[in-house]
């Protein structure tokens, strides 16, 4: 063998040698180099996770009664590898045991529906009969593919009780899906979508139980599961409701409500009308920590309505039909009102801190007073004249008179130029809580602080020129005259007026209202589960008051129902003041223009024991006329549910009961 | 290597031993390395279709069963490749290849046709493919010929030589097997450079071939597949689109690597390769077996794969060296270029780095004429080796 053509197979065992070092350095970089992603496509190519949810955790009250547990349903699952003409027979037989419950229609249409997950088998009809689900079960040789399988759904033990505080259940919407697809959620399941149930969603969902299968190039599933996350059954919430104050408050809401609709309306100027009182909401809250023990709104809706999805029927009729007044509102929280004479409140807290009126600086209320350049007459309901008034009687009496001197002379300090003082009466609202969220765990509306630059942007909202954006928008005498004695602009929602007399009565916390008092572990077997989690009163901030102002204004709250001349004084008749004094406020606010004869909106506010305060309780009825006839009696039944007073009697030990005797 | 550069020691220790039967002389390496890697092909060729067959119902055996057939046949192949003297093949070379020609072309008339090619002859439950044998006697062809006018390959026999491979080629690609055409233009190639090719020929050579595959896909002759293949190569790091977009053979390639970047470093363990498994890797028992290697038993098991055919280059290196004739040096260069471009060419697509042609692994792929005519060829190089001294 030459040498020439042993250098040529020498070159031809290089080039070898090159060729499979090639070879292994890619095998290095494709196994255990910079390729992560294509092993993540493998794997996810590869197999596929199957979810099923977790029972939800359960919603109790502070007592730990349940307001909101499971309870089992008997579905029909059919495997989705039967062949086409086996799936219609077995569709078929399994309609005519279901009738009329389901058609073949609605089963074949639950096949087919596209929210299922293909890997799991379809599930065409749910919460079966028992007598249906025995009739299949005892000859489910004829029915291939077919399995009865157990879900959960929502029960509600104690009917329509809290159902606004509560909320419901239903199947996530495409943007829940959006915002939730992080934390693990899939099309077709269950996702809390108010109240509560929406609040503590994290809570409630526990952890759903995974399991990973493999698929075939198809997508179909091949054998058993290669991992099993077993998950979590969600956590038990209780909340801060008393369901028993709870209940009695609804009740006194819809008694109210339905006495309102016997009483005349008095804005209506010919012939005889009663009022309409559509809606009106209640708040019962602790001014020691925030938590909310009532909180109802009327007119309420069925939770149970929501089990196992609701028609778009039901929906539509739920939200858009104008005669059942909007059910799924939690008034509560959601609806704004004018606040009228309770706002007086805060008008008194900015007269005496902004030097515009002492506590015990005197006037006469004539009925009526001509204010501004207009020379417009202002005048107290009913125009009745309540002689010499000072802060604590204005209270009692509930004098506008005296509070429209004290807004106009707001404007004036603004007129001239002294915006800090003369927007007084805006400064101390947002102070109390207007005109922001209060942090509820609940939606909420803002509710409005009117204020020069509010009415400006709302006119060039409003109005098409210059001219009439300068005219509407400018800030009158009649802007802070109003506001004074809680109408115009300002709105409020019954929990933040609750929440703002509660940080009066207290001294001066404002507390952060909840709904949420802690979190226990919902797979604990029987006994008392381990708290996993307590929620924490927060206050928002602390607000100094004058303490002599204080005592002059707690009395004249106190007077409202104690003073013969108490604008809530018969609605307290019989009440054992002496035993639970209650101080509160009554307000009538005018809604629209007095033509237009739409009833008053009815308020009150209260808080009880006026010398230890512990309790604040606000009721508020749309289109229900004077607030002492009313809300207040509303207020009366709420605070007799939470004292133990009998109606109309004295309770056995009420301040007990008062004291120690709930938790 | 003291046997060549000094031949009279040679002769001293082959007189001193007295050992000249060519048995004594067997490269028993070379010997049990094709079974030890048809053991393990076999191995994974059972991975990577008993779960599939038994879905469909079939013996979970009944690839391995036939592949230990084709092993069977490929030992008695190996075997008469070694027993006859390999210097008779170099005698009747012109025999040989004249005997390959009809074979080929009668393929094209009377074949069955599978996956695009027209390659195959059907042979009761076998089936037989033509090109794959014309591998190994177009080696000893070109190598015979090259033997005839050693040390005077002038370009009027290079000429000669480049038209008789391009014969068999030219049957080859007629069948539409783009690989096999691609692996005797390599083996000749090979042989031709070992022969003595001079350089200014060799670049006109090469040129030529450029060209030729210039024209071939100019005038698109290739079946779109094919195009589509190399095409899938070129373009795979902008493979982003979705899966029913892409073509079949991205498709192949993305699920290949796939496959195999799932492996890691120890890979998933036997039987235990998800993607394997569940047959995401179309072709995985023939053309993609490297696969099954990569995702059951990781870069361990890959590499070990590659040692194994480094393992078996450099038994036939070293016999292309001591061979003691110019024939067996040229004979076993030529097998040694088809093994190398082979295992190269099907390791390196699996991997992304070598367009897609359907070409086995040697050995480990299922698929009988393959392992019948890597049978062979090993016996020939074997052949070569043991009759060194005689």
């Amino acid at each position: 063998m030459s040498d020439n053509s042993r250098v040529r197979v020498a070159i031809v065992g290089v080039v070898i040698v090159a060729l499979f070092c090639a070879l292994l350095a890619r095998l290095w970089f494709l196994q255990m180099g910079a390729e992560e992603a294509l092993k993540v496509e493998a794997v996810a190519r590869a197999t596929r996770v199957v979810q099923t949810e977790s029972p939800r955790g359960r919603i109790l009250d502070r007592n730990g009664v349940v307001l909101v547990d499971n309870r089992a349903a008997w579905a029909i699952t059919v495997d989705r590898q039967l062949d086409n003409d086996t799936r219609d027979l077995v569709l078929g037989q399994l309609a005519e045991v279901l009738a009329p419950q389901y058609t073949i229609e609605q089963l074949a249409a639950n096949f087919d529906d596209l929210r299922q997950s293909p890997l799991k088998p379809a599930i065409v009809a749910v919460d079966v009969d028992e007598k249906s689900r025995v009739a299949i079960l005892e000859h489910i040789e004829d029915y291939p593919g077919t399995r009865v399988q157990k879900l959960t759904v929502r029960r509600y033990p104690n009917g329509q009780v809290a159902a606004h505080v509560l909320g419901y259940v239903g199947e996530i919407s495409d943007e829940q899906l959006q915002a939730h697809r992080a934390d693990g959620y899939l099309e077709g399941e269950a996702i809390g979508k108010a109240g509560a149930e929406r609040a503590f969603e994290s809570d409630l969902r526990g952890e759903p139980r995974r399991e990973t299968v493999e698929v075939d190039p198809t997508g179909l599933p091949v054998g058993p599961p290669v991992d099993v996350d077993p998950g979590r059954i969600g956590n038990d919430v209780y909340l801060t409701i008393d369901s028993n104050w709870q209940a009695a408050t609804e009740v006194a809401l819809a008694q109210g409500i339905e006495s309102a609709r016997n009483i005349q309306n008095e804005n209506v100027v010919t012939g005889y009308k009663e009022l309409e009182a559509p809606a009106g909401a209640v708040v019962a809250m602790d001014v020691t920590d925030g938590s909310v023990v009532a909180m109802a709104s009327f007119p309420t809706y069925d939770p149970a309505q929501f089990i196992d999805g609701i028609s778009q029927t039901e929906w539509t009729d739920l939200n858009d039909n104008l005669a059942r007044h909007q059910p799924l509102v939690n008034r509560a929280t959601q609806g704004a009102y004018s606040p009228g004479s309770t706002f007086k409140l805060v008008s008194s807290l900015a007269m005496t801190r902004y030097g515009v009126r002492s506590a015990n600086e005197w006037m006469t209320d004539r009925g009526f007073v001509v204010l501004g350049a207009d020379k417009r007459r202002y005048s107290n309901a009913g125009s009745n004249a309540l002689g010499r008034v000072n802060l604590r009687s204005a209270i009692t009496k509930s004098s506008d008179v005296y509070f429209y001197t004290g807004g106009e002379e707001f404007w004036q300090i603004w007129k001239a130029g002294d915006v800090d003082r003369g927007l007084g009466l805006q400064t101390t609202a947002a102070e109390m809580g207007f005109g922001a969220s209060t942090g509820v765990e609940l939606d909420e509306a803002k509710g409005t602080i009117p204020d020069p630059d509010w009415k400006q942007e709302l006119a060039n909202a409003i109005h098409p020129t210059e001219e009439l954006r300068r005219e509407h928008g400018a800030w009158y005498p009649a802007d802070d005259i109003l506001m004074a004695i809680g109408q115009g602009g300002m709105s409020v929602t019954p929990l933040q007026l609750a929440n703002a007399y509660a940080a009066f009565a207290n001294g001066g916390t404002l507390w952060q209202p909840r709904i949420q008092l802690d979190v226990r572990d919902g797979a604990a077997a029987e006994g008392t589960p381990s708290v996993l989690r307590t929620v924490a009163p927060t206050p928002i901030r602390t607000i100094t008051f004058d303490g002599s102002v204080r005592a002059e204004m707690l009395a004249g709250f106190e007077g409202v129902t104690e003073s013969r001349a108490g604008t809530a004084y018969q609605a307290f008749a019989g009440f054992p003041l002496d035993q639970i004094p209650v101080a509160g406020k009554t307000g009538t606010a005018q809604v629209g223009a007095r033509s237009e004869g739409k009833g008053d909106t009815s308020l009150f506010a209260a808080y009880f024991p006026a010398n230890a305060p512990k309790y604040v309780v606000v009721a508020v009825v749309e289109e229900g006329g004077r607030g002492a006839s009313v809300a207040a009696p509303i207020v009366r039944r709420v605070i007799e549910a939470i004292t133990g007073v009998q109606p109309g009697l004295v309770g056995p030990s009420p301040v007990e009961a008062l004291d120690g005797g709930r938790d | 290597m003291a046997t060549i550069t000094a031949p009279p020691l040679a002769v001293n220790r082959r007189t001193r031993a007295g050992e000249t039967s060519p048995v004594r002389h067997v490269d028993v390496v070379l010997l049990v390395l094709p079974f030890v890697i048809s053991g393990l092909g076999l191995l994974m060729i059972y991975s990577s279709t008993r779960t599939r067959l038994e879905r469909q119902g079939i013996d979970p055996m009944h690839y391995v069963h036939r592949q230990g057939l084709a092993i069977v046949l490929g030992t008695i192949a190996m075997a008469f490749m070694i027993l006859v003297d390999y210097r008779r093949f170099r005698d009747l070379w012109a025999l040989i290849y004249l005997a390959t020609l009809p074979l080929l072309g009668a393929v094209l008339v009377l074949g069955a046709s599978r996956k695009g090619a027209q390659a195959w002859f059907d042979v009761g439950p076998l089936q037989f493919q033509p090109s794959e044998i014309a591998k190994v006697t177009v080696i000893i062809a070109v190598a015979g010929y090259c033997h005839l006018h050693r040390g005077d390959l002038d370009a009027w026999r290079l000429a000669i030589a480049v038209v008789m491979a391009a014969i068999p080629i030219g049957l080859v690609l007629m069948q539409n097997d783009l690989g096999s055409a691609a692996v005797i233009a390599v083996c000749a190639g090979a042989v031709l450079v070992v022969a003595g090719v001079r350089g200014r020929h060799a670049l006109v050579l090469v040129l030529l071939g450029a060209s030729a595959v210039g024209a071939v896909v100019a005038t698109g002759t290739l079946d779109a597949y094919k195009i589509d293949r190399v095409a899938s190569f070129i373009n795979q790091d902008s493979t982003d689109q979705p899966a029913w977009e892409q073509s079949q053979a991205e498709y192949n390639l993305e699920q290949a690597q796939s496959a195999i970047a799932t492996g890691g470093f120890s890979g998933s363990g036997l039987f235990n390769g998800t993607m394997t498994k569940n047959a995401f890797v179309p072709e995985q028992h023939t053309d993609f077996i490297f696969t099954v290697v990569g995702e059951e038993f990781g870069f361990v098991g890959g590499a070990s794969v590659i040692a194994l055919y480094a393992l078996l280059m450099w038994r036939l290196w070293r016999i292309a060296l001591l061979s003691s004739d110019f024939f067996g040096t040229l004979v076993t260069v030529g097998v040694l270029a088809m093994f190398a471009f082979q295992v190269f060419e099907n390791i390196g697509m699996t991997l992304g780095i070598m367009p897609i042609t359907g070409l086995p692994l040697p050995f480990m792929s299922y698929g009988g004429s393959a392992a019948i005519a890597s049978f062979a060829a090993i016996g020939l190089a074997i052949n070569v080796h043991m009759r060194r001294f005689s």
